[in-house]
Parts: C-alpha cells; structure tokens; sequence
C-alpha cells in the first residue's frame, strides 16, 4: 500500500510560489550570470567579439608558455629526527574526549584532520555530534590569538606572569574577593587546580555559569530528593516520553547520548520485536526533537507550565486551583491523551521539560514519582555532570563586582559580555575590578574588556580529563604541538598559584594515579590508549516526591500570566551553532539548520497564519521589542508548526568578536533573557512591529526539486504490525524494467547503502562529518543564496499533514486542520545513489563519470570539462559545481585558503578546482584503505572493516554501509528487510542506496 | 719399488710443506679474520682511534685481561648486572649504553678480533691518510656525455645534409645551364662563377626558388616534429635529474654496498609514501662511516651536510639544537589529482622498486626513470597478473572471476585496477 500522502519541502512548494515555480522550470536551477552576459547591453557593445578573439589569443600564448615551463620544483623536506610512532602517509590516532565524550583523534603527519567516536566508548556510543566533528577546525582557526596579551599589546608569558602575580599579591593584600568564572566544569584535574588556587588565595571563588542553564532541574532535584544534580534520563527505558519543550535530540543536556538511548527503541531491531516507544511533544517552536515526535502539540510558552499542571492534575487526578488550559483546546484535548497512555506505562514512562524554572520542574518531578520513573527511566544516583552552572551565584557575582568587592577575576571558557542578558550590568561591575584575566582563546567580547588575556590551548592540544557520568573517566590528550604561543589555563593557574606542582601534564597525571587509576586498576599507558575509564554504575534507587506543591502551583500560575501577553518570545539553542562558543567555526554556520533549513544567519520564527494576521510575509524585516526594552530586527521565516502568536529566536548568533566566519552572523538574542526566582528564563513577552524591508534568508531545502514526485514513505505503527510491508510497497513485485545496457554481474564487492529513515533524526552530524572527510568547500552566505552548496550529502526536510486515511483518527480530533500547526515532518539524508543505471554516466560528453566494477558511480575531477549535463540528467540532484576555486579565492576566506585552515584538509582527498562537478564518492578512500589493509594482511574483509564518515558520525546508526555481495553482511539484513525502499526506483535507476520506510506511532480509534 | 719410496717421500714432503704453509696462513688468518669479523660485529661501536659509541679499542690487550675480554665481548650486560667492578665503571663511563652481547662469536673468533685490533693498533697512523684523494677523484663525473654527443652528432648530421643539398643544388644548376643553354654555356657559367663573390653567391642561393622549397619544407617538418614532441610530452619529465643538496649516490649505497632499499625508504612496505628517510636513519651508520680514509682523515663533506643538519658533534655524540632541515627536490611527482600506494605496489603486489624506478642500484645521481604518464600506468595494469597466491583477500574474488573469465590470466585491470575511481578520488 502506497501512501498518498503529500509532502513538501517548504512553504513555497506548498503555496506554489512564482520564485519557486519560476526556478524548478529552469534548466539550471542555481542562478547563472548568463543574464548579465547576453543582456541588452553586452550584446549591442562593440567589443564582445574583439575582446573574445583577443582572449583566445591570451590564452593560446598562456598554454603555450606555461608548457614551455621547465619541471616544476618540488621540495620534500623530511623529518630530522622521525618520532618512532610516525609513518608519513599512515595516520595516527589517539584517544582522546570531547565534551565528556570519548573520541578518538585521527593525525597525519603529526596533525589532527578528523574526530572519530570512540567505538568502546560508554557515553555517546560511536557518534557524534555536529559540534565534536566541527571542533577539529576550530584548531586552526585564524582568528584565534598567536599569543599573551598585557593591556591590550603583545607580551611574553615571563612579562605577563609577573603582572599577573604582582597585582594577585596586591589584591590579597587589599582583602579584596577573587573570582573565578567559569562555565561547567567537568574535569577533576581541573577541579583540583582550581581548588589548590583557592587555597593559595583564599579570598577566591568559583563561580560556574552556562550560557543556557540547567539550574533550574538541579535546585528542583534539591528541593524534591535532595539530590542536586542533573540526572541521568533513560530515554532506552521510556515506552512513552513525553516531552515539553525539551529538545532532547538536539540541543538538550546530552543529545547524541538520549539520540542513541531514544534510536533503540524506534530502530529496525526494536521494530522487528514489535515493539516502538510513543513520544508526544508540547513546544513552542517546531524543534528537531518536535520534527521527531509522533505527536506534536504547540503551545505557547505561557501555556507550558500550565500543561504540565494540567497533566499532573489528569495524572494523579488531584485537581488544581486556577489551572486551565481553555484557550488552547487541542492541547487540553492532548494532555489527557497523553495522560491516559502515560498511566498505561506506569514504570516505563517519563516526562521531561525543558524549562529552567524550578517550580516548574518540581512539577515534572512530582509527575515522575508518580508515574514511578525513578529508578527506571530517570536515574538520580549516576547524575550527569556536564552541567553545573548556577544563574543565582553569577547574578551575586555581578553584584559584589558593583559593589565594588571584587579585586580579581578570571574567565574560564566563560563569555559573559556576549552571553549574558544585561550587559550593562556586567561591564560596569567589570569596569571596578583592578586585574581582569581571560584565557579565551580569541580576544572576544569579554577578553576586549580584561587586562590580561592568556589565551588557552585547543583541547587539541591540552591535557586533561573529564567525568560527565558517575564512575565514567575520560582523558584529554594533545594530538599536536600548540599551534601558536598559547598555554593551558590549568598550567597558567598552577604557574600563578606557585603550585609545589609546575606541569600540568604531571599534574593530571599524579591525579589519575592518586585517585582514579588504582580503582579501575589500569595503568597511565593503558589509559592513554584506551581514552577512559569506568567502574560501571550505581545502583539506580527509586525516589518518591512527596510534598505539598501548592505553593509551587501557584508560582507557576502566576509566571504563566506575566508572560502570557499577545506576543511571546521564546529563545532555543540550533543544533549547529549551540551556544554561540563556536560560532566562528565554518562547518557549522553552513551546516543548515535541522528544522529550518537556514544557514548563516537566526531569524524570527512565525506560524504562517499568525504572519498573515500581523501582516507580514517571509523575510520581512521585524523589529522585536522584549519586556526589558531590548530590541533587535530580525527577518522573518514562516515555520509551519510554530505556535500562534509566538516568535522563536535563535541564541547564539550576533557575536561581534569571534573571528572572521563569525562575527556579525544573525542578531544577538540573549538579552532577550531574564532573571526570574534566581533563574534565567527564556523567555519573554514581547511587541512585534514591520520596520519595512526584506532580507532573504539563506535557506537550501527548495534548492533541489523532486517535481513533486513521492520520494517519502511512511506507516505507522499498527499498519506495521498487521503488515511490516506497508509503507514500503515492497511486496516482492518488482517494477517492470527495460534495460538499455547489457546485464552485468557485479562480482566482487557490492557496495551498498542502508538508511533508516525511522532511525535518523536529522540532527547534521553525518553531513559536518563528510564536509571533514572529503575537504568539502564553505561557500558562505551569498553562494548558498545562489544554490551553490557543496554538501555531498544533505538531509531533506518534508513537511506534511496530518490528514487522510493514514493519519490519526482520535488525535484527528486534536488536529481537525489542514492548517500549517499540525504537520508531520521527515528526515531523509540525500547522497550520491550509486545507480547501478546511473543518468548521469550516459549524458557525459567526457567519459567523466563511469561505473565501476564494484557498484560506485565514480568521478574523475581531472577528465570533467564542467559542462553540468550530468547534475541536470540527476533525479536525485546530489552533484555539486565548483563555481571557484575555493582554496584560492580570497572572497571565500572561510577556511580552505588559508595556509592555517588548510592543515586540516584531508590529504587523501583531491581539493577540487574550478569547473568541476563533484558529488558523493561513497568515501572511496576510505574503500580503498580498508581493502588494502586486508590485502596486506593477507585476509578477507571483514563486514565492518570500511564505515563511511556519515555512518561513523550517526548516533542513531542510522547509516549502514557494506557489501551486498555478503549476504552476511550487516547491510545486506537491512536492505532484506521489508520496509526498504529505493527512492524514485520506478526510474529503473537501480540506486545502490535503501531507504527504510518512516514509522510513526500514531494512536488510531 | 724405489719409484713407490719416491712417491712416499713426495707425498710426505708435499704434506710437511702444506703444513707448514697451513701454519703459518693460520697465524696470519687470526688478523684478517678478525678484520673481517671487526668489520661486521664491532665497528658500528667501536673505533680503533677515537671514542664512538663505545669507547676507542686501541691497546686494550694492554688494558685488560684476555680472560676478561673473553668473557665481557660474549655477554657484557650480564657482566654489569652480575656487579663486575671494571664492567660497572666502563657502562658509568659510557653514558650507560650496554653493549650488545654477541654469544654468536667463539673464543677463537674473539681472539681473532683482538689480534686485529692488536696489529691494526700497532700500525703507524699515517698509512691509513696517504691512500685515497685519488680514489675520490676517481669517483667523480663521467656522467652525461651522452647527451652531448647526440647534440653534437644532430648538428654534424643537419650540416653535412645542408653541405649536401647545396652541392646538389649545384649540381642541378649546371645541368639545367647545361640542357637550357647547351654545351656553349658550360664556359660562360664557369666565367661568372670566377668572377662571383661570396655575398652574390648567396644572393643566388636565395633566388634559387627549389632551395627555398626544400629549406622550408625541412624546416616546417622539423618544427613540427620538435612541437608535437614537445606538446605531447607536456608535463611528462622522464630523465629529469635535478641537483640535490646532498649528492648521495644510489649507486654506493644500494649498489655497492647493497643495503637493502626498504631500510631506508621503509614507508615502501606500509605506507603509500615511500618516503625520504629521515636523518636519524642516515646516522644509523655514518655516526662511524665517515669515510676520513678518502679526505686525509676529514670527515667526508657530504657526510658533514648531515651533522651540520643535525648540528651533530662527532667528538660528544650529540645533536645540537641549531637543527636545519635538509631540502631535497622531488623527483617524482605524481600530479596531486593521482593517488598513488608504494604498499599495494610493493608489498601487496610484491614488484620490484626497479620496475618503476629503473636501475637506481647503478645511479650516481637519481633521475626520473619512467614516464609517469597515466598511459604507462594503465599499461602496466592491463599486462600485470594480480599476486593473489597466499592473500585469503583475493580469493572470493579470483573465484568469482575464474568463473567468467576461464583459463585467462587476472590481471590487475580485471579486478578494475584501471577504473577512474580506483586512482582518483
């Protein structure tokens, strides 16, 4: 049974605009400068054919001298002293971590050029996230300091530890405070140093602060269990989640783990056991968590607290005073829905909410204990450390700098000029401290403001450790000598605090062997080669909640009406960009965002009919007045799905000195913020006024057109278990096929994809992967506006409705619409087919793309002429034109032609020139290595032996790569499996890649 | 019977005089036998006249006891372990470096070593200095004559083919007078010809309409010939042969001495660049080969480009820290669009280096060797057997082949070795 759903790809698609019809009828579908060629003016001028003769004859002069040109010159410099450990040509790798997570670093010739998962890893398992891929470049980064700065101008370390020193013995002297601000802190080396500077100082202080707090779940867990922490959520254990306003794929505490935890339950092997959580969300903005729920209701974010409310009214049947959800019926008709399947899941359901108030979370709290998740689904005992922050400690800290009390203070991974709401308040406070020390990395928007800057050292470069996860250890270890003059902030705090241990090195080392080591019994050499260690966990203990809420009750309420105002404002993080901390890092402002399909830039998310009832189109420009006066102009982007009368606003964006990429990316909307019962809240009621103008958005999900042809399948649950068939089409009937070309056995390897399009949540790890791997060119803003991507693989959003006999019979109740509130959304990764009819190979004038003898559609750079016949005859369009020669264009400066950023490009990999067409290589060097290692180790190859860089990258194992020669093969089980289907296969292409059909858990009467 | 005696008594001379020959060749033996033996277990240690890694072993007979030695050369390490007071010391003395016990020599082997070193010491110094400027000379350039010869032999050729084509041109002159003018006219062309100068002679080269065709038909098929080569050959620089900063000879190292070439360019075997070793490697043997017997007892200048590299002391056995690195010129050069693995070349499919390289053993001076052009890859590909014998990689592969391809050869272009794909990516 094939659906008969409708997809689209985007508002316009749906709409039919003109721009979008207008640009799917072109041959070319990016714009082409023929216009300005062959316009009025270049045709009636006199010289076109003069200056073309006097080209060619340039030309022709140019060619024959440069073959004149004798053997080019090339130096091979080799090593004076070869360390034992480095074959030039054969990588390196070394473990390492990130983010709490363990990962392994690969280097070439002594120089990091790719973060790989740990595949022993504990926490994460063997992806990872957008971020961790990305933090490779960030090494290189140019705009980082070459050096110590004292007071504005370059100095030596000796100079400015004896600054630093002196004015520390002045400000103990005077009986001054001392602070360290710093955010989350994980590490326990870097704990202790801390806490040995205190000792030395006693005066001091740590002050941990994030940018996007959690404080409010850990003072919530305080004040319910007395366990201040943030626990560990067991996504893997939940049949039923729900979830309001937590973005627990994407951007929520530790995505990539609850991504995997939440996959396992979803996947092809949980499917095959009949069995499938259920997850319902309650948001503002359509999230990528959202995109994934198999129930999404938007609420505003004045009405979040009161749901909860409401939910634990229908929960535990107790009802409360002055909780009413009536002005937004669906979600009332929804909770107890939600209510009714939670109960039926009793042990084996959790709540989550994303929310920073502590009222609100006890709430949740409350809810839980009830529905018994503690001890299953949420576990107090191992809490998660990645975030520690507290916003009513920094709040103190500003005030004791107004008042003047603060002689010292140090930032530490901390940015609080740009992260924090009232900058005012922070710069002034900052203005009466005496020494002001950074260990930024850049001089950024506090650095600008302190004395000192010793910058810090990449983690690439650093020693350390970190512990996220109760008994889990890991180690940080530098792959690389420190690019420029830069030193570890733990090693500058050791040198200030004339610490009886001078190297840090040796200091992480004597604590691991002290404290940490003799437990797991492994020695520092095993450490080093295995990346962490750990003891296992605790035993889980079942908590119960009781207390008396009404007076949390009434908090809620009250909040819930002071934002309650015509307009709301909500703040979330992307899943690229995050905090904003990395924002100068390349990769990842390209990387579009999951949901909206923006690179570059945040913008003001409205639901299309609330736009239409304010009187503004897309990418007007809107200028947001917040309840504090903070007002910033934004473009406006229509996001079916939004609330109505809500705006959403990305944090992150706006930094004014990250470096090159970075600054002046978006608008800054932290200000936004606010301090409400000693936390930050996110969000705000707000005024919203056309201020005339328009600025397109650089967005890349209608760059390539399907014609509207259907390239989605889904089901849902029950169809699936009364036929696992359903969705799919496949029933074993094959298309009719005429083959123009002679059949021809594919003998050896068969390489061959499978995708689960159940299992993958769109988070854009896979395609940050493949950007490092392959050496895939930023194009920037402009260039993504004129279609020129390069991404090798995309991941295409389409929206849909919920409507027709497929979709939801009770819940049609709920979303009685063919309205833009209530869409379904797929994520579907779009790459290279690998047809084994590939269109593109007969349409090459040049024999430039041919198929090869194990299944790969191959692409020979230097036989292309760039005459594109090959992306039009595509029906996938997954190839990609070098308009420039990125590496050598000083108007691409984003990363490939500078001599720092180029270290990290692969060297297995051509960079290509101008004129080429490129697209997915299905990583044949990777292919190609794999094969070698087995042909010189005299084996077979191993199922498991190649992984794709995307594959590598999945946190949902969404991707599985092998030969489908192999019927033992990993991907040969998944493409037998019945929910595969080949995208577009009534083309008689023959794609080498499956996609597994979307299953979506869908209550039906 | 006297005949019988006589033959005895020969026999019984011949076997004395043997003997005592045997005898005496023994004794000499001792000292050539132990040079030999020196020459392989010692010297990479030890000098005769100055300290190297371990200590100078001139007059040790004198220093130590024979039973000593006996025992220290066999097992020196166990020596120290065991507390040997002269042992401790000398490993203090040394910068704790232990010296390789050599259980593989006998006592008469040893004893023949320290007879070399005992006669060898003995010797007056000067002997070792006289021989040798003549034999670096020697050595020097013989090397590129043939390329100057063809030059010289082209133009000789091209002339004598001018010098022929205007005595023909003559020649045709004359005739045609001849056949125009008739008989009459032969005086009349030989007064002019008398009279003519040099320039007027030109002159009527120049208007000699059948010279000027055949001038420029040479000249048109030479340009051409000469273009197409070099258009054809563009980018293609076999032969190259560029100066390198240290003249290292391919020839004495690989050829003479026979050192195999993956001790040096060990990323052959597992890497895909062979890679140029590093000096470290270098010093492996020229902390002690010098080569002094050839430069009056100076370290061989070449061999002194390496220490100055490395700011290494000869008399400490130190690297300094004023390190330069030393810039070689890359011979061959793939175009970065090629990916090229020497290990699926040299250990997988197990080919010469010298297939692609040419006679490096015989090389004073490198050059490239081959083409390098994408045709001679693909040529070699298509006639190459694949080395599946032993490699459990090749098997399903073979076997799937096999079934299609009954009784042909598997080549590497069979497997697809000359797909686009399988090179450039």
């Amino acid at each position: 049974m094939e659906s008969n759903k409708k997809y689209w790809k985007g508002i316009e698609e749906l709409q039919k605009t003109p721009d979008f019809v207008g640009s799917n009828k072109n041959e070319f579908a990016e714009s082409l400068p023929i216009e300005e060629v062959l316009s009025d003016a270049g045709l009636s001028s006199v010289t076109p054919r003069r200056d073309f003769l006097k080209a060619l004859g340039f030309g022709l002069g140019a060619v024959t001298l440069a073959a004149c040109q004798p053997t080019p010159v090339h130096k091979s410099i080799p090593y004076l002293v070869k360390p034992e450990e480095i074959v030039p040509g054969i990588p390196n790798y070394y473990a390492s971590s990130h983010n709490g997570q363990s990962i392994l670093v690969k280097t070439r010739e002594g120089r990091p050029i790719k973060i790989e998962g740990n595949p022993n890893g504990i926490f994460g398992n063997h992806g990872t996230a957008p971020n961790t891929q990305a933090s490779v470049l960030d090494l290189y980064d140019v705009s980082k300091l070459k050096g110590p700065k004292l007071n504005q101008s370059n100095t030596s370390w000796k100079a400015l530890d004896a600054f630093v020193q002196g004015e520390l013995n002045k400000v103990q002297a005077s009986g001054k405070k001392l602070r360290i601000v710093s955010s989350s802190i994980s590490s326990p080396s870097t704990k202790a140093v801390i806490a040995d500077f205190i000792a030395q100082f006693p005066a001091a202080k740590l002050v941990q602060v994030d940018p996007v707090s959690y404080t409010g779940i850990i003072k919530a867990n305080e004040n319910s269990f007395g366990k201040a922490g943030l626990p560990r959520y067991r996504f893997d254990n939940a049949d039923v989640i729900v979830s309001f306003g937590a973005d627990f794929l994407g951007t929520w505490i530790a995505s990539q783990e609850f991504t995997r935890q939440y996959v396992s339950n979803r996947n092809g092997a949980s499917l095959k056991n009949k069995k499938m959580s259920r997850h319902i969300q309650f948001e503002t903005g359509m999230s990528l968590t959202g995109t994934n729920a198999d129930s999404r209701i938007p609420v505003k974010p004045s009405e979040e607290g009161v749901a909860i409310l409401a939910l634990y009214s229908a929960i535990t049947g107790i009802a409360l005073a002055g909780v009413s959800l009536s002005e937004n019926v669906i979600a009332d008709k929804a909770i107890k829905l939600a209510a009714k399947e939670l109960l039926n899941a009793k042990g084996r359901a959790l709540v989550v909410s994303g929310s920073n108030d502590v009222s609100v979370q006890t709430i949740v709290n409350a809810i839980n204990s009830f529905l018994g998740s503690y001890g299953s689904t949420i576990d107090l005992d191992n809490p998660v450390t990645l975030y520690s922050g507290n916003d009513s400690e920094f709040a103190e800290f500003i005030s004791e700098m107004n008042r003047g009390e603060v002689g010292a203070v140090f930032f530490l991974n901390s940015n609080p000029a740009y992260e924090y709401f009232s900058n005012k308040l922070f710069v002034d406070g900052l203005n009466k401290v005496s020494l002001k020390v950074s260990f930024a990395d850049r001089e950024d928007e506090t650095a600008a403001l302190c004395n000192v800057i010793a910058p810090n050292h990449n983690y690439l470069e650093s020693w350390g450790d970190e512990s996220v996860i109760s008994g889990l250890y890991t180690i940080v270890q530098p792959t690389i000598n420190p690019v420029h003059d830069t030193r570890q902030a733990e090693q500058s705090l050791l040198t200030w605090s004339a610490n009886s241990v001078q190297d840090y090195y040796q200091y992480v080392k004597n604590n691991w062997e002290r404290n940490i080591l003799p437990g797991a019994g492994k020695t520092w050499k095993q450490l080093l080669q295995t990346g962490f260690v750990y003891s296992g966990e605790m035993p889980s203990a079942s908590y119960a909640f009781n207390q008396s809420i009404t007076a949390v009750v009434q908090t809620v309420v009250n909040q819930s009406k002071a934002v309650a105002k015509d307009v709301e404002v909500q703040l979330y993080q992307n899943a690229a960009i995050l905090d904003g901390k990395h924002a100068n890092n390349a990769f990842l402002q390209e990387l579009p965002d999951p949901v909206s399909k923006v690179t570059w830039d945040n913008f003001a998310a409205i639901a299309p009919k609330y736009a239409e009832k304010i009187g503004v189109t897309e990418f007007d420009l809107v200028e947001i007045k917040g309840a504090n006066g903070y007002t910033v102009t934004l473009p406006v982007l229509f996001q079916p799905g939004q609330a109505q009368g809500t705006i959403s606003i990305a944090v992150g964006y706006g930094r004014t000195k990250v470096g090159k990429a970075g600054d002046g990316v978006g608008k800054n909307a932290y200000p936004f913020a606010s301090m409400v019962n000693g936390t930050l809240q996110f969000n705000t009621s707000a005024t919203i006024t056309k201020t005339g103008g328009s600025y397109e958005l650089a967005q890349t999900q209608t760059h390539h057109s399907y014609e509207g042809r259907n390239i989605i399948r889904e089901t849902t649950f029950n169809s699936y278990l009364k036929d696992p068939h359903s969705g799919s089409g496949n029933h074993g009937t094959e298309h009719k096929t005429y083959d123009l070309w002679n059949e021809r056995p594919i003998t050896g390897h068969n390489w061959v994809m499978a995708i689960d399009l159940n299992a993958c949540t769109g988070c854009g790890s896979c395609i940050v992967a493949c950007n490092v791997e392959n050496n895939i060119p930023v194009v920037g803003r402009e260039e993504v506006l004129k279609r020129r991507e390069m991404h090798w693989l995309r991941i295409d959003r389409y929206y849909s409705f919920n409507e027709g006999s497929e979709s939801y019979t009770e819940e049609k109740e709920i979303s009685e619409l063919e309205d833009l509130d209530n869409v379904s959304v797929v994520h579907q990764p779009m790459l290279c087919q690998h047809c084994e009819h590939a269109p593109c190979e007969t349409v090459c004038p040049v024999l430039a793309t041919v198929h090869s003898s194990d299944g790969l559609n191959h692409m020979a750079y230097n036989r292309c002429v760039g005459t594109r016949y090959c992306a039009n005859n595509c029906p996938y369009k997954v190839r990609r034109f070098n308009w420039f020669n990125y590496w050598n264009d000083s108007r691409f400066d984003n990363y490939m032609n500078n001599e720092f950023t180029q270290l990290v490009l692969n060297p297995d990999v051509t960079v290509r020139s101008r004129g080429v067409m490129e697209k997915c290589s299905m990583c044949i060097q990777r292919i190609q290595a794999g094969k070698l290692e087995a042909k010189m180790e005299k084996r077979t190859l191993k199922d498991g032996d190649i992984k794709m860089a995307c594959q590598q990258a999945c946190s949902a194992g969404a991707i599985i790569f092998g030969d489908m020669n192999d019927p033992e093969s990993e991907v040969s089980k998944a493409l037998g499996n019945e929910r595969t289907y080949y995208v577009l296969e009534e083309l008689n292409v023959q794609p080498g890649i499956g996609y597994q059909v979307k299953v979506r858990n869908t209550v039906e009467a | 019977m006297r005949s019988i005696s006589l033959f005895f008594r020969s026999v019984v001379q011949s076997l004395v005089i043997i003997c005592f020959f045997g005898i005496n060749t023994l004794m000499a033996q001792d000292a050539t036998e132990g040079a030999a033996l020196f020459q392989k277990n010692c010297k990479s240690c030890h000098a005769l006249d100055r300290k190297m890694t371990g200590p100078a072993l001139k007059g040790v007979n004198e220093r130590r006891e024979e039973a000593w030695l006996l025992k220290w050369i066999k097992n020196a390490p166990a020596m120290i372990a065991s507390g040997d007071p002269t042992a401790v010391q000398l490993y203090n003395e040394n910068n704790k470096m232990l010296m390789t016990p050599m259980p593989m020599l006998t006592e008469g082997n040893i004893l023949s070593i320290l007879a070399y070193i005992k006669t060898e010491g003995e010797k007056p110094l000067a002997a070792a200095a006289t021989s040798s400027a003549a034999g670096a000379a020697a050595v020097t350039s013989s090397d590129g004559g043939i390329n100057t010869y063809m030059i010289i032999g082209l133009i000789a050729v091209i002339l004598i083919a001018l010098f022929i084509i205007l005595a023909l041109n003559r020649v045709i002159a004359t005739l045609e007078k001849l056949l125009i003018d008739g008989p009459d006219a032969e005086l009349e062309l030989l007064e002019v010809q008398t009279e003519s100068s040099g320039l007027s002679n030109f002159n009527h080269l120049v208007k000699n309409k059948k010279f000027i065709f055949f001038t420029i038909i040479l000249s048109v098929i030479f340009l051409s010939a000469v273009g197409l080569k070099g258009m054809w050959n563009t980018g293609v620089h076999q032969g190259y042969q560029p100066v390198q900063p240290i003249k290292f000879s391919h020839q004495l190292h690989a050829g003479l001495n026979q050192i195999n070439c993956q001790y040096c360019h060990s990323g052959a075997f597992k890497s895909k660049n062979a890679s140029i070793p590093s000096l470290n490697v270098c010093m492996n043997c020229h902390n002690y080969v010098q080569a002094t017997e050839k430069y009056n007892g100076e370290i061989s200048p070449e061999i002194q480009k390496i220490y100055t590299a490395l700011d290494y002391d000869p008399k400490t056995s130190q690297y300094g820290a004023n390190q330069r690195p030393v810039e070689w010129i890359r011979i061959h050069n793939l175009p970065d669009l090629a990916y090229f693995n020497h290990s699926q070349h040299v250990s997988v499919a197990g080919i010469e280096c010298q297939k692609c390289h040419g006679p490096i053993e015989t090389m004073a001076e490198v050059y490239q060797y081959s083409p390098l052009t994408m045709k001679w890859c693909i040529n070699c590909h298509k006639e190459t057997e694949v080395n599946h014998k032993d490699n459990a990689y090749y098997d399903d592969l073979i076997a799937a082949h096999e079934k299609l391809k009954k009784g042909d050869k598997i080549t590497a272009s069979l497997l697809g070795g000359i797909e686009c794909g399988k090179c450039h990516y």
